[in-house]
C-alpha cells in the first residue's frame, strides 16, 4: 500500500465522480483536487489525461486464466523428439542447475506426449486432440509457444502474471487498465473476476490476484459469486423492498445534504453519489447475471446452465459484461495442476473449458465485438517435459517455455509465434516474457507501457516493471 | 512565491497554495526532491545503472555537470533546457519533464552556489527554541507555539475551536476507537471548567483498556499481523497472543524502546519473561508458504526480503526492500546493506516449518509456545493462592487454563550463512558472504568482534547517541501526529528517503521526536501532549479564507475530517446497536461473512465457521484476519490485507462500502438492535424517541430538518405503542449517514 498522501484518496474521489454520472459542479470537483488538477480529469470515462497514448485496437480485455498451469506439451507445442525419448533419462544439459518444484532431488525422465496433434484450419496450426473446439479457432488465434515466466510456484507465479512482480502489494493488470483508461460503464465495476472449478485438486487463488495494490481501492477487481449474492451485499436486507431501499437512501442522502450545508465537505458529495451508484448496482448486477433473456441456442452454444457457476456460464457472463462496458474481465478456471493423472484431468479441464472458450470467441465474432475485444488464454506457467507420477503420468511446474494464445482486437490470427527447443524445455526462439505480454496487451489498448507509471515507494512503478519489455510487433495485425 | 507540491511525478498533482515565508532556497525542501524525481534513477547512488559516470546525489559528484554560481556554464542546465530530443534531460522516454518553474528554481539554486545538505531524515533531530509569546494566551502547549509562529508568518488564521460535542466524539474515537457515551459528551458540553474537564477526559481515556486496542490497530497494520500464512493455502497459524501483547504493551505504557527490543529480540534478553517471548512473534509475522514443492533456499530468500521490507518500513521509515536486487536508486542503501541487515535474522529458526509445516488448520509453525495472557496469568496466580480452594475456585482455575493458546515465537539457532544475492537471484551463489551489519552510511555497531545480534540491532534502532534512535523517534512522532491530526508533518509516513516528502514543519517534528525519546519513549505522554494542544481541538470546518489559502491543510490550522477506520465503523454500529462485545484480548473471532467467501482456498478446502455466540460481536480488531480473503466488510472500508507494512490506509468512498453499510447482515442486526433500544429506552412519543436516537447515534439532538427526514421514514399515523420494527428504517438511516461514520 502506498504511504503517499492523498493520491489514493483523490483518485478515489475523482474517478468515482467522473464515472458516477451524478452531476457535480466543477467547483466541487476543483476544491477536491486542488486548483491544478481541476481542469485536467479526462472527461470521457475518467481515464488519465492523455490516455490512450496511441490509437487503441482493443477497448477491453477478457483474460481466460487456466489456473494451475496447463501443459503446453498437451495443447499447442508438438515435439517429435519428446516421444522418441519417452521414458529415457532427461538429458542433464537441460536441467542442470535449473529450479524444480516437486521434482527436486528425483530421477528425471522424459515423458512423451500424452495426446496426438493435428493441423487445423487454413493456417494449419497444430492443436492437440484435447482441444477439438479450440482447433476450430485455429485461424483466429495467435499461438505463442515461447512464453517465459520467473516464478515456479502457483501463488507467486499468478502474482507475477497478474502484477508483473512476485512482491505483494502491486496492482493487478485489470486495475492498471481501468486506472489508465477509465471505465465505460456507470452501473457495473470496470474490473470483474469470475471463477470456476473442475479438474485436479484446485490450487487456491488469492484475492490479491485482483487487488488494486497501491492504486486506489476503487480499481480493485470485483469478484462475482456464482452462489448467494452475485456481488457481496448487493441484495437488500430481508423484508426490504426496492421502494423501501429507495426511501432509505433518499433519507440518508437528505441527512448528508443537510449536514453538508453546514460543513461544506466535498467528500460528502462523493458519498451521496456513491449511495446512488450502489442503488443502481443493486439492480444492474442481478440483471447482468440473470441469463433468462438469453435464447436457448446461445445457452446451448456455450453449454451454460444458468446459475451453475461453470466456466461455460462465466464465458457467457464475460460476453454480457463486455457488452455493458466492463473494461477487464478475468476468468479463472482452477484445475490445471496436473502433477499426475494428466490424461484424465486434461480430459476433464478441456471438457469443461474448450467448447465455452470457442463459444465465447464465436459469439463475440458474430456480434462484431471480437474486433475490439482482446482475448488471452493461458496459465501461470507450463509443465515439464519430464515425467511426474502422482497417480498416473503427469508433469511438474515449468517456467522456461510454455504456450499461451491471444485473439481479437489487433492480433494476427492463424499464426504461431516463437518456439521452444526440441524437448519443449527452453523458449529458444522469440522468447516472450510475461512483461512482454503486458507491454503488448497495453499497446493494443493504446497505452505505451513505458509512459504508464505510478510512484510507489519513490519508484516509478509500472506493470511491466523495471527490466526492458518489448511490444511483440510480429503478432500484431 | 508558492511552494510547489513535491509529488510532481504523480499524474495528478495536488496543488498547494501555501505561501513560503522566505524566498531562500532550502536544498532538502526544494532541490533534492527535484533531483531525486528527475535525475537520480540514472545519476544517483546506484552505480550499476549510472549513466555518463555522473552522480547528482552528492555535491562532489555533481560538480561534473554543475558549476556553482554559474548556471549558464553548467552542463546540467544546458541539457535540461536543450531542444534536441537526443540531448534533453530527463530523457524523453522516461516520460519525465521538468516544469518551467522547477527549472527556474534549479537555476536559482545553482546561481546561489549549488550547496547541498545532508538528507533531512538522516540528520539527528535537534531541539529548537520554542517560538515565544504569540497568540495572546491562545496556545495550550508548545506545539501551538510552533504552529502559531508559522501561521503568523504565513498570514493564516486558524479555524475556531471545535464545539464540545464534536471534540468529545473526536477524542473518543481517536483514543479508544469507540463512540462516547452520551453522558460523557453532555458532561463536557455543560462543564463549568471545560479545560479541566477536557484534561480529565483525556486522562480517563488514556487509562482505558480501549486505548491499547486502538493503538494496536495501527501497530498491527505496520507489522502486518494476520491470522494466516498468506501464501498458497493461506492456512491459519498461531499468533493471537502476540496481539494481546501489543494491546497490553500500549495499555501499560511500555516504553517504546523496550517495546522494540522485546519484539525484535525478546528471546535474547536475560531470563526473558513470557511476554518477552510472545513479543518475538514479531519475527514470525511474515508471509510463509507451505506449498508442496517450495524450495527452502528460495523461500529463505523471500522471507529475508520480507523481513527487510518490514523492519526498515516500520522503524526506519526506509525502503530498504528496494536494495534486494540493486543498490537503492534514491537513498544511500546498498545491496550489501540489504543482505547484511538481513543477516541479523539468520538465527531465526526457520527450518522447522519447512519440515513439519503442513495443510492442517492451523498449520504447524514451530517454534511455538503455549501461553496465557498477562492478565490471565495474574488471575491464575491469585486463584491458585486462594485458601481454601473451593470447587468454585477450581472451576475458575480450569476456566482460565482453558484459555491457553499456542503462539509462534523466535528461537535463536546457529545462524545460516548470508550471502549477497546478485540481482536478488537465489540461484546465484557467487555473492559475498556477509555478517550482520547496519547500513554503512548510518554507522557501524561496535560488538567487540562478536557477531552482532538482533538485540544489538534493536538497541541501535533506539539509541539516540550511537544509533538511529533520533530517526526512529522522528518516524513515530510523525506517525502519532498523523493518527491525531489526519496527516503526517511529513506526508510520506513510510519513506523518509530522498523520494519522501520533507516535513512541512521540520522544527516541530524535531521537537516532538526529541520530546518522545527524552521523555523516556513514553507513548502516552506524547499522545497526551498532542491531544491537549489547542491545534488538536480546532474545528475541522475551514473558514473560507483558510480553505483558499491552504486547501490541503498543510499548515494544520484546522483539524481533519475523514471516515472512521474499518474497525471503528464496525464497532461504532455495534455499540450503538447495543450488541458490541467489549471483552479484552483473546483468540480471533469469526463474525458473519458471506457464504462461500473462502471457496477459492484449498489445502485444505475451507469452510468458514462463524461464531454464533458472544464472539459474533467482538470488536473489529479481533476479527479473524485471513490475508488472502480479508473479511469483505473490513476490505470495503480499506483495511489492508497485511501482506506488507501499512503506515497509511487509503480512505475510499465507494458504492461497495455503501452496500456494506446498507445491507451487510451485521449492520442490519445493529440497526435492529438500535431500533429496539429506541423503543425501549427512548421514551413514549415519537419526538422523544427521535431525540434519543440522535443522541445515541450522533451525541446531539436532531434539528427540525433531521426530524422531518427521519420522521418521514416512520409509518403514517403510528405513534405510541409502535414496535421496534417501525423504527428500523430510522436506525438504518442514522447508521448510514456521513456524520455517524466520520471522525469530525
Amino acid at each position: 500500500m502506498s504511504d503517499r498522501p492523498h493520491l489514493a484518496d483523490l483518485l478515489n474521489r475523482r474517478t468515482f465522480l467522473n464515472r458516477s454520472g451524478v452531476g457535480l459542479g466543477a467547483a466541487a470537483l476543483g476544491s477536491m483536487l486542488g486548483r491544478e488538477a481541476a481542469g485536467t480529469p479526462g472527461a470521457e470515462g475518467g481515464g488519465l489525461p492523455g490516455f490512450p497514448h496511441l490509437p487503441a485496437k482493443a477497448k477491453r480485455v477478457i483474460f481466460l486464466c487456466m489456473a494451475g498451469g496447463p501443459s503446453h506439451l498437451e495443447t499447442f507445442d508438438y515435439k517429435p523428439k519428446l516421444d522418441e525419448l519417452h521414458d529415457k533419462p532427461m538429458p542433464e544439459s537441460f536441467t542442470a542447475g535449473q529450479p524444480l518444484a516437486q521434482l527436486q532431488g528425483q530421477q528425471l525422465k522424459v515423458q512423451g506426449h500424452l495426446t496426438k496433434f493435428r493441423r487445423h484450419g487454413k493456417s494449419g496450426q497444430l492443436v492437440s486432440d484435447f482441444l477439438p473446439w479450440t482447433a476450430k479457432l485455429a485461424d483466429d488465434i495467435c499461438i505463442v509457444r515461447s512464453m517465459v515466466t520467473e516464478q515456479i510456484n502457483h501463488d507467486p507465479a499468478h502474482t507475477f502474471m497478474n502484477t508483473g512482480t512476485a512482491i505483494s502489494g502491486h496492482p493487478s493488470m485489470g486495475a492498471w487498465v481501468n486506472y489508465g483508461l477509465g471505465c465505460e460503464t456507470e452501473n457495473l465495476p470496470g474490473f470483474v473476476v469470475l471463477t470456476s472449478v473442475g479438474g485436479r485438486n484446485p490450487q487456491p487463488i488469492a484475492s490479491r490476484q485482483w487487488s488494486a495494490g497501491f492504486l486506489p481501492s476503487r480499481y480493485q477487481g470485483v469478484e462475482f459469486n456464482s452462489t448467494g449474492d452475485p456481488v457481496h451485499y448487493v441484495a437488500n436486507p430481508e423484508g426490504v423492498s426496492r421502494a423501501g431501499q429507495r426511501r432509505l437512501i433518499d433519507a440518508v442522502q437528505g441527512l448528508d445534504r443537510h449536514r453538508n450545508a453546514q460543513v461544506h465537505d466535498p467528500e460528502i458529495e462523493t458519498r451521496i453519489a456513491a449511495y446512488e451508484m450502489a442503488f443502481r448496482m443493486q439492480a444492474s448486477v442481478p440483471e447482468l447475471v440473470d441469463l433468462s433473456d438469453e435464447p436457448r441456442h446461445i445457452l446451448d452454444m456455450y453449454g451454460a446452465q444458468p446459475g451453475d457457476g461453470s466456466y461455460a456460464s462465466n464465458c457467457l457472463l464475460a460476453r454480457r459484461l463486455a457488452e455493458r462496458g466492463t473494461r477487464f474481465i478475468h476468468l479463472y478456471h482452477r484445475g490445471w495442476d496436473h502433477h499426475g493423472g494428466l490424461e484424465k484431468y486434461m480430459g476433464i479441464c478441456c471438457g469443461l473449458t474448450d467448447r465455452p472458450t470457442w463459444a465465447l470467441l464465436t459469439d463475440l465474432k458474430q456480434r462484431g465485438m471480437l474486433d475490439d475485444t482482446l482475448v488471452i488464454w493461458g496459465g501461470e506457467f507450463g509443465r515439464t517435459p519430464m515425467f511426474q507420477g502422482k497417480g498416473g503420468p503427469g508433469r511438474d511446474h515449468h517456467i522456461k517455455g510454455f504456450s499461451m494464445w491471444a485473439a481479437g482486437a489487433g492480433v494476427r490470427g492463424g499464426i504461431t509465434y516463437g518456439a521452444t527447443d526440441e524437448l519443449g524445455y527452453n523458449a529458444v526462439e522469440d522468447a516472450v516474457h510475461v512483461r512482454d505480454l503486458h507491454a503488448t496487451m497495453l499497446h493494443l489498448l493504446g497505452v505505451d507501457h513505458e509512459r504508464f507509471s505510478v510512484q510507489h515507494q519513490g519508484l516509478d512503478s509500472r506493470l511491466t516493471g523495471v527490466e526492458p519489455a518489448r511490444v511483440v510487433g510480429d503478432i500484431l495485425a | 512565491m508558492f511552494l510547489r507540491c513535491i509529488l510532481s511525478g504523480l499524474p495528478l498533482i495536488l496543488a498547494t497554495s501555501v505561501a513560503r515565508a522566505a524566498d531562500e532556497i532550502d536544498f532538502n525542501r526544494d532541490i533534492r526532491p527535484l533531483l531525486s524525481q528527475n535525475c537520480f534513477a540514472c545519476h544517483g547512488p546506484d552505480d550499476h545503472d549510472r549513466k555518463g559516470k555522473l552522480r547528482l546525489d552528492t555535491e562532489a559528484g555533481s560538480r561534473k555537470a554543475i558549476e556553482p554560481g554559474d548556471p549558464a556554464a553548467s552542463e546540467a542546465m544546458a541539457r535540461i533546457l536543450s531542444d534536441d530530443p537526443d540531448e534533453v534531460m530527463p530523457p524523453r522516454k522516461t516520460g519525465k519533464k521538468m516544469k518551467p518553474e522547477e527549472v527556474e528554481l534549479l537555476r536559482r539554486w545553482i546561481a546561489g552556489g549549488a550547496e547541498y545538505a545532508e538528507p533531512w531524515a538522516y540528520v539527528a533531530p535537534q531541539k529548537h527554541a520554542v517560538p515565544t509569546a504569540v497568540g495572546d494566551g491562545w496556545a495550550e502547549n508548545w506545539i501551538d507555539a510552533f504552529l502559531l509562529d508559522r501561521w503568523a508568518r504565513e498570514g493564516v488564521d486558524p479555524a475556531p475551536d471545535a464545539d464540545p460535542v464534536t471534540l468529545a466524539r473526536r477524542l473518543h474515537f481517536d483514543l479508544t476507537g469507540l463512540p462516547p457515551a452520551p453522558e460523557a459528551v453532555e458532561r463536557l458540553a455543560a462543564s463549568d471548567d471545560p479545560a479541566a474537564d477536557y484534561r480529565r477526559l483525556v486522562d480517563g481515556l488514556l487509562a482505558s483498556d480501549h486505548f491499547g486496542e486502538r493503538m494496536a490497530v495501527y501497530w498491527l497494520d505496520l507489522v502486518r499481523f494476520a491470522d494466516t500464512v498468506g501464501y498458497h493455502g493461506d492456512q491459519d497459524h498461531n499468533i493471537s497472543p502476540y496481539r494481546d501483547y501489543v494491546i497490553d504493551a500500549f495499555n501499560r505504557n511500555l516504553p517504546f524502546d523496550q517495546f522494540t527490543r522485546e519484539q525484535l529480540a525478546g528471546d535474547l534478553l536475560e531470563d526473558p519473561t513470557v511476554d518477552q517471548q510472545v513479543a518475538t512473534g514479531y519475527n514470525r509475522l511474515l508471509q510463509t508458504s507451505h506449498e508442496g514443492g517450495v524450495q527452502p533456499k528460495e523461500y529463505l530468500a523471500i522471507y529475508a526480503a520480507d523481513r527487510m521490507r518490514n523492519l526498515s518500513g516500520v522503524w526506519m521509515g526506509g525502503t530498504l526492500g528496494c536494495a534486494q536486487c540493486h543498490d537503492h536508486k534514491y537513498d544511500p542503501y546498498t545491496s550489501r546493506d540489504f543482505y547484511a541487515m538481513s543477516a541479523f535474522f539468520a538465527d531465526v529458526d526457520e527450518a522447522q516449518h519447512f519440515k513439519v509445516g503442513n495443510n492442517a488448520l492451523p498449520t504447524k509453525r514451530p517454534p511455538e509456545i503455549k501461553v496465557l495472557s498477562r492478565r490471565d496469568r495474574e488471575l491464575l496466580a491469585k486463584l491458585e493462592a486462594t485458601e481454601p480452594r473451593s470447587a468454585e475456585v477450581e472451576k475458575q482455575i480450569a476456566a482460565v487454563r482453558a484459555r491457553e493458546r499456542l503462539t509462534m515465537v523466535t528461537v535463536s539457532i546457529d545462524p545460516r550463512e548470508t550471502q549477497v544475492l546478485p540481482r536478488g537471484n537465489w540461484l546465484d551463489d557467487s555473492g559475498e558472504v556477509v555478517a550482520p551489519a547496519v547500513p554503512a552510511f548510518l554507522g557501524a555497531l561496535d560488538t567487540g568482534g562478536e557477531r552482532a545480534t538482533r538485540l544489538d540491532l534493536a538497541d541501535w534502532l533506539t539509541d539516540t547517541g550511537g544509533g538511529v534512535g533520533g530517526l526512529t523517534a522522528r518516524v513515530f512522532a510523525n506517525r502519532f501526529w498523523y493518527l491525531f491530526f489526519g496527516e503526517g508533518i511529513s506526508a510520506s509516513l513510510a519513506d523518509f528517503g530522498g523520494q519522501g516528502v520533507p516535513p512541512v514543519h521540520p522544527e516541530l517534528l524535531d521537537n516532538l521526536a526529541v520530546e518522545f525519546y527524552e521523555g523516556g519513549w513514553d507513548v502516552k505522554r506524547l499522545v497526551r501532549l498532542l491531544v491537549t494542544s489547542r491545534a488538536y481541538r480546532l474545528s475541522s470546518v475551514p473558514p473560507p479564507e483558510l480553505l483558499r489559502r491552504d486547501p490541503a491543510n498543510k499548515l494544520f490550522a484546522r483539524q481533519s475530517r475523514y471516515r472512521l477506520a474499518a474497525e471503528m465503523v464496525r464497532d461504532n454500529a455495534l455499540a450503538v446497536g447495543g450488541l458490541l462485545n467489549l471483552e479484552l484480548g483473546g483468540a480471533s473471532a469469526k463474525p458473519y461473512q458471506p457464504e462461500g467467501y473462502y471457496r477459492h482456498l484449498n489445502f485444505p478446502p475451507r469452510k468458514y465457521q462463524q461464531h454464533d455466540d458472544a464472539r459474533q460481536y467482538r470488536r473489529g480488531l479481533y476479527v479473524h484476519w485471513q490475508r488472502q480473503f480479508l473479511h469483505p466488510m473490513l476490505k470495503a472500508m480499506d483495511a489492508p490485507s497485511r501482506e506488507e507494512c501499512t503506515a497509511r490506509r487509503p480512505r475510499s468512498n465507494t458504492p461497495v462500502a455503501s452496500m456494506v453499510l446498507l445491507n451487510d447482515p451485521s449492520f442490519v442486526a445493529a440497526a435492529r438492535g438500535f431500533a429496539a433500544r429506541i423503543v425501549e429506552e427512548g421514551g413514549a412519543t415519537r419526538r422523544e424517541r427521535l431525540d434519543f436516537a440522535c443522541r445515541a447515534a450522533l451525541s446531539r439532538p436532531p434539528d427540525d430538518e433531521e426530524r422531518r427526514i427521519l420522521g418521514g421514514l416512520l409509518p403514517a399515523g403510528g405513534g405510541a405503542g409502535e414496535g421496534g420494527e417501525a423504527w428500523v428504517p430510522v436506525a438504518r438511516a442514522l447508521m448510514n449517514c456521513s456524520e455517524f461514520n466520520t471522525r469530525n
